[in-house]
């Protein structure tokens, strides 16, 4: 996989996932983080580190980034959230805009 | 993890205030609203909760609200992130609700309207609360001036509604320490000239409603020292002269006697002035001392004026309501006076006929809502209404319009009436009443952005109900009193966009087939006759709860989606026999769509 076509997603506790840029892009915050002008240290290593998202919520996180590509071209599958994740993951995408 | 400060989140969500619109924050709340299970899950995460940012608090208290779901314990844990709470017309919210939400840290907004379990000494709970700035109590008619007293210690609270409340005019008297009051609705309650008296301290007050209260003449006139005064309601008291209010931007005077509104000096700038069944004693002396060129919202409905002179001053009405208000052609003139402002005009049961429309014709250019319900406008007046460029709207239910000009034997072709109106981007359109034959409505032309439309005719059939498939932005169809058959509704494609199909007085059709129907596109919300009283006509064989909602709610919309019973659940009766659906009776199921019942049972009587 190309370098510049993805981007690296690291947790609080230091997981790193490497997931599609066009995925994360399902992000209003990490797209404007990705593209915005000037020299941002996440537009130039394209990685992003959200040190108040654990890992668990940062992987459900990137499955719902999939989920919602997949959701927008018409395939319409269920997006499973177990109760236990919803508070936590509901903060996690009041952040990300997603 | 407080992602971001309390704050930056608020402003953003509050943009969107009540609907959330991020999908996966649905989702989330959906998931912890799911059952009573999904919440037990969550409910003891006490830290990541305290952490919520309230906009996300509010929006899932809601949810689980609407769910059913929300019981005083579990209210505890919301006591350190939710701002804003409504449980307006909730019965069971009482004393043990209130003492929960006294401990809630931030609260800012409570709404509990129409909770009529709420009693005085309920309200002792949220005494002192320190952020507290709206207090909502309509119709807590258990509430009385003891209660009030509770809220006295409130100083932060700017906007307070009590009307219809048990309050009398000592305890309106004591809201005058409630110094920083900008809001207050005290509608319904004898407020006495004494009582404003005492409330003249409120000088920061930008809304008072003072609708059915004991107030008269002179006890008006303390008005003129609400320096901030901009909306005001007077309605249904016995007020008859307004003084001059300068800050005044909307007055309600409906069903009021009125003589005169303003004083001499300078005009107040009124923008909406809504004098709805009153009676004016003078009108060229009512608007004498009015500045007509600020006024944009006028309802003059079911009010006797012999004269209309006073329209053609006011030149910058967007919205006029002269409904039931004995206008007839011969002051339409004046109408078409005010011009290219006007955008919303209601002649419903007016003397109104198709010469006044004429008249309108090219006068109105940005009309985008017009309504001539139960006048004697016929066919003619559509080819006038086919040249307002701007119009959305159309109301033309009982009217005489039949859909075809018939010019007699000279020309045995008939002239479809409705195929004028192509010119418009109508998205609603109400024909109820009007006697069309298939073939007349089969002429009218596709409207692509038709959103809404009402027909109600004994002589349509399922052909021209099949016509309607093609509107692609269609959300409700109205399709009432027609020869419509079984197999005509099983065939027939709904637009994807649809959510409401009227169907009542559609004789022929039998429950089967609608259930049917509902199966197959449980998105649709149905009415028909049938599909309410079916269920308590078999009350011993039926789902229990089901049957109590149907008898008791004829006038609400049942959406049988939005009330979680399952799509399926005319097989309810299938799939149990009756000593299995008595068992029922006492399950958790059954008491959680009780409850549901009692709140839509309350619902029409707001």
């Amino acid at each position: 996989m190309n370098k510049d076509d993805t981007v690296k997603l690291i947790s609080a506790e230091g997981f790193e996932f490497v997931i599609d840029k066009k995925a994360a892009m399902v992000s209003q915050t990490i797209r404007n983080m990705l593209t915005s002008p000037g020299s941002f240290s996440e537009t130039q290593l394209g990685q992003v580190t959200f040190p108040e998202i654990s890992t668990t919520i940062l992987e459900k996180i990137c499955q719902y980034f999939y989920w919602s590509m997949q959701y927008a071209s018409g395939k319409e599958t269920e997006f499973h959230i177990e109760p236990e994740l919803t508070l936590e993951l509901m903060m996690a995408a009041n952040y990300l805009h997603t | 993890m407080s992602i971001l400060p309390r704050e930056k989140t608020k402003i953003r969500l509050r943009g969107v205030n009540m609907e959330i619109d991020s999908h996966l924050l649905r989702l989330c709340i959906e998931s912890a609203c799911r059952s009573a299970e999904a919440v037990e899950r969550w409910r003891m995460q006490r830290r990541t909760l305290e952490r919520l940012p309230s906009p996300l608090a509010d929006a899932l208290l809601r949810r689980l609200l609407q769910r059913r779901l929300l019981s005083p314990s579990l209210l505890e844990v919301f006591k350190s992130c939710v701002e804003d709470v409504d449980l307006r017309g909730e019965i069971s919210v009482d004393a043990e609700w209130m003492a929960y939400l006294g401990g809630f840290r931030y609260l800012r907004c409570l709404n509990v309207a129409d909770c009529h379990r709420i009693t005085s000494s309920a309200l002792w709970a949220i005494s002192g609360m320190a952020n507290l700035k709206e207090v909502n109590l309509s119709r807590c008619v258990k509430v009385t001036d003891a209660g009030i007293r509770h809220l006295l210690s409130i100083s932060t609270l700017e906007k307070l509604r009590v009307s219809e409340t048990g309050l009398t005019a000592d305890g309106i008297a004591l809201l005058s320490s409630l110094s920083n009051l900008s809001v207050l609705d005290l509608g319904g309650l004898p407020v006495s000239d004494k009582a404003l008296d005492s409330l003249q301290v409120l000088t920061k007050l930008q809304h008072l409603d003072l609708w059915g209260s004991d107030l008269s003449d002179n006890g008006v006139i303390l008005l003129e020292n609400f320096p901030r005064l901009s909306f005001l309601s007077l309605a249904w008291t016995k007020v008859t002269t307004l003084p001059n209010l300068f800050s005044l931007e909307c007055l309600n005077m409906s069903n009021c006697t009125i003589k005169s509104i303003g004083g001499t000096g300078d005009k107040a700038p009124l923008a909406k002035l809504q004098i709805a069944g009153a009676t004016l004693l003078n009108e060229a002396e009512t608007f004498m001392h009015l500045e007509p060129s600020f006024l944009t919202f006028l309802d003059a409905s079911h009010t006797r004026i012999p004269k209309f002179y006073f329209l053609s001053s006011m030149k910058s009405l967007e919205c006029l309501d002269l409904s039931s208000s004995g206008i007839g052609d011969d002051s339409v003139e004046l109408i078409a006076e005010i011009g290219a402002n006007l955008r919303n005009l209601n002649l419903n049961n007016t003397r109104v006929t198709s010469s006044g429309v004429r008249i309108l014709a090219r006068h109105v250019p940005n009309l985008e809502i017009l309504s001539l319900s139960h006048t004697s406008v016929d066919d003619i007046a559509i080819a006038y209404i086919s040249v307002m460029p701007k119009l959305k709207a159309i109301d033309l239910s009982h009217t005489n319009v039949k859909g075809f000009i018939d010019y007699g034997d000279a020309e045995p072709d008939k002239f479809y009436s409705l195929t004028a109106l192509q010119s418009l981007s109508l998205e609603r359109l109400n024909l109820e009443q009007i006697h069309f034959q298939d073939d007349a409505l089969c002429s009218l032309p596709d409207f692509p952005e038709l959103r809404h439309l009402f027909l109600q005719s004994g002589h349509l059939t399922d052909l021209s109900l099949h016509h309607w498939s093609s509107l692609c932005r269609l959300k409700s169809l109205g399709f009432r009193d027609a020869v419509l058959t079984n197999h005509g509704l099983d065939s027939f494609k709904p637009p994807a966009t649809l959510e409401l199909l009227d169907l009542r007085g559609c004789w022929l059709l039998t429950e089967e087939a609608m259930l049917l129907f509902h199966r197959r596109h449980p998105q649709i919300e149905l009415k028909h006759e049938l599909i309410n009283i079916a269920a308590s006509d078999h009350p011993p064989c039926n789902f229990p709860s089901k049957s109590q909602f149907s008898r008791r709610t004829p006038l609400v919309n049942i959406n049988l989606e939005k009330l979680c019973l399952s799509p399926t659940f005319g097989d309810q009766r299938l799939k149990y026999n009756r000593e299995e659906l008595l068992a029922l009776r006492n399950s958790t199921l059954s008491l959680r769509l009780n409850n549901r019942d009692d709140a839509i049972f309350k619902m029409p009587m707001d």
